[in-house]
């Protein structure tokens, strides 16, 4: 396999993206929610009571470990959900414009369109999550240090790192090759969607679970994370496999 | 001696549908070939399956030395032919220079040589001028253009052009079909498939009809003159029993019809035995007005062999 043909296809695609407001506005939209407002909703709701003086020290403490904890899930879960976004529009979107005959007859195989399509779905979402990430952990730690009751840097730590380094971007694999297995097989943009979105719950208990291994301990989250590994493997294999050039091109309509 | 195309009793069925039913054909190198046939005779299957983008049912076929039975040779194929789909599918968002751009990289061309031809064929089809533009912006026959220079970009020895000028306006056709003249003079092997009789006659060495099955494969001349008597029409002032009489005596003439002032003749070679012809009337008494030849047309061909073909 030839990556830098598969960086060719990526880097078109990612152009075909940043002209496209829907599939921007949707991968902004999610960080800034989930990763952004709500932790800040969660921070002011615990700050009253911090200021009102209702809340002992431990129990700020705990409550703010919660809030690292959810804030830490959600950025497993963005780069879940959001290829389906992208990742569902990689072959239905070429099929949509016409313009996959032509990409199908360049000399380009199988392997290498798949691996260019993943990694385009794959950097923007990664992206996205890591600037969310970062701008949460901004957020958090601004605000645990002002705070005379914590004081303290709270993010990153050991068990953020492992989420946000190996399991967040595992996940986004496990759900870019599911999404693109559903958008080779589909021949409409809402279906494939769709589909995605479905492919997608089943990811998210796993990403779950995984995330609260690694919560438990570090030998259980590196078995999770070879575990995610062989599976995003598996998968991509899987996609070449079900990828058939013929079938996309005389059974779509 | 190979062909640059090849096919032996190449076969593609869909479940229990035959779309192509034993080709076999050849296409030498530097030649224009038409593939003439109706909708769902076979033409984009047969087209798709020398690209290497589908596969066949049966029976072989080879484009220069490589097959496309064998994986390895369909990556060398793909990488030696250009292709235009009847759909043109290029990236409406992205600039008429990056598609041309990306598509390039695609046939491996290194990036001087990419430039050059990238800004050869804009020019030459009068589209450099707007190649930062979105190719969304285009209207119908720049698009087919730029998708022309797309199929060109990596100087392909083999050209596919699927129903080159369909849907476009009769001046876009018209630049369609001068460029592929053009191409023509640069003795490229050149693919079309095409309902459009008149470009089929105009452009192409061959013309192949197909209608699943390989109906006729011939020269545009040779298809007329093949299926229909060449026809000598001598305009008179008037005719006579005793003209007619005359010309029907003379064994060039195979046949014999009049309408009106007109004597409508079958003559195998008018070149040779029209001037016996004339000198006859002429003793005959006749006073011609003028002498033409009626020319059956391609039309007449295309239709006569696929009604044919209907038929069996």
């Amino acid at each position: 396999m030839r990556l830098w043909k598969s960086w060719i296809v990526t880097r078109k695609d990612l152009s075909v993206f940043r002209k496209n407001k829907y599939v921007l506005y949707s991968l902004i939209a999610m960080p800034i929610i989930l990763g952004v407002v709500l932790p800040i909703i969660f921070i002011f709701a615990l700050n009253t009571q911090i200021t009102s003086g209702e809340l002992p020290r431990e129990q700020v403490l705990a409550a703010v470990n919660q809030i690292v904890g959810l804030a830490t899930m959600y950025f497993v879960l963005i780069p879940a959900i959001l290829p389906s976004i992208i990742a569902s529009y990689s072959f239905v979107g070429e099929k949509i414009e016409k313009s996959l005959e032509p990409l199908l007859a360049t000399p380009t195989t199988d392997g290498e369109l798949l691996l260019g399509k993943s990694l385009a779905s794959f950097i923007p979402c990664m992206v996205v999550t890591y600037v969310g990430a970062a701008i949460s952990a901004i957020i958090i730690d601004f605000w645990s240090i002002t705070t005379p009751q914590i004081a303290t840097i709270i993010i990153p730590n050991p068990y953020w790192l492992l989420v946000i380094g190996a399991i967040a971007p595992l996940a986004c694999i496990m759900s870019v090759e599911a999404n693109i297995i559903v958008s080779s097989k589909v021949n409409d943009i809402r279906a494939a969607q769709q589909l995605g979105g479905l492919v997608v719950l089943p990811l998210i208990f796993v990403v779950i679970f995984a995330s609260t291994s690694a919560q438990l301990s570090t030998i259980l989250a590196l078995a999770v994370i070879i575990a995610l590994a062989i599976a995003d493997i598996a998968l991509f294999y899987l996609s070449k496999a079900t990828f058939q050039r013929e079938e996309i091109l005389t059974k779509w309509k | 001696m190979q062909g640059l195309i090849d096919t032996k009793d190449l076969t593609r069925k869909f479940d229990n549908l035959t779309a192509v039913d034993n080709l076999t054909l050849r296409v030498e190198d530097g030649e224009v070939f038409g593939f003439l046939g109706p909708n769902g005779a076979g033409k984009t299957t047969t087209v798709r399956m020398l690209c290497c983008l589908i596969g066949k049912t049966s029976g072989q076929a080879t484009i220069g030395n490589y097959s496309i039975d064998k994986e390895e040779d369909c990556l060398k194929i793909r990488k030696m032919v250009g292709f235009l789909p009847e759909n043109v599918g290029l990236y409406d968002s992205l600039s008429a220079y990056r598609n041309l751009d990306f598509y390039g990289q695609l046939y491996e061309v290194p990036e001087p040589k990419r430039k050059e031809n990238i800004e050869r064929l804009l020019k030459l089809l009068g589209i450099w001028e707007r190649r930062e533009d979105a190719a969304g912006t285009f209207s119908k026959g720049m698009k087919q253009k730029l998708a022309i220079a797309r199929a060109l970009i990596h100087d392909p020895q083999l050209l596919f052009l699927d129903e080159p000028t369909a849907n476009l306006d009769p001046e876009a056709s018209k630049t369609v079909r001068d460029f592929v003249i053009e191409l023509k003079k640069e003795k490229r092997t050149i693919f079309i498939n095409t309902h459009n009789l008149d470009e089929a006659e105009r452009l192409c060495d061959r013309i192949a009809i197909l209608k699943t099955k390989l109906v006729a494969v011939d020269s545009p001349k040779n298809l007329q003159r093949s299926l229909y008597n060449r026809k000598t029409i001598v305009h008179l002032d008037h005719i006579s029993k005793d003209l007619v009489a005359a010309v029907e005596k003379l064994s060039v003439v195979k046949n014999i019809r009049t309408n009106d002032n007109k004597l409508i003749l079958d003559i195998d070679t008018p070149e040779k035995d029209n001037p016996e012809v004339v000198r006859t009337i002429v003793k005959a008494g006749g006073n011609i007005q003028y002498v033409t030849e009626l020319r059956s047309t391609l039309e007449d061909v295309y239709l006569k062999l696929i009604r044919e073909a209907s038929t069996q």
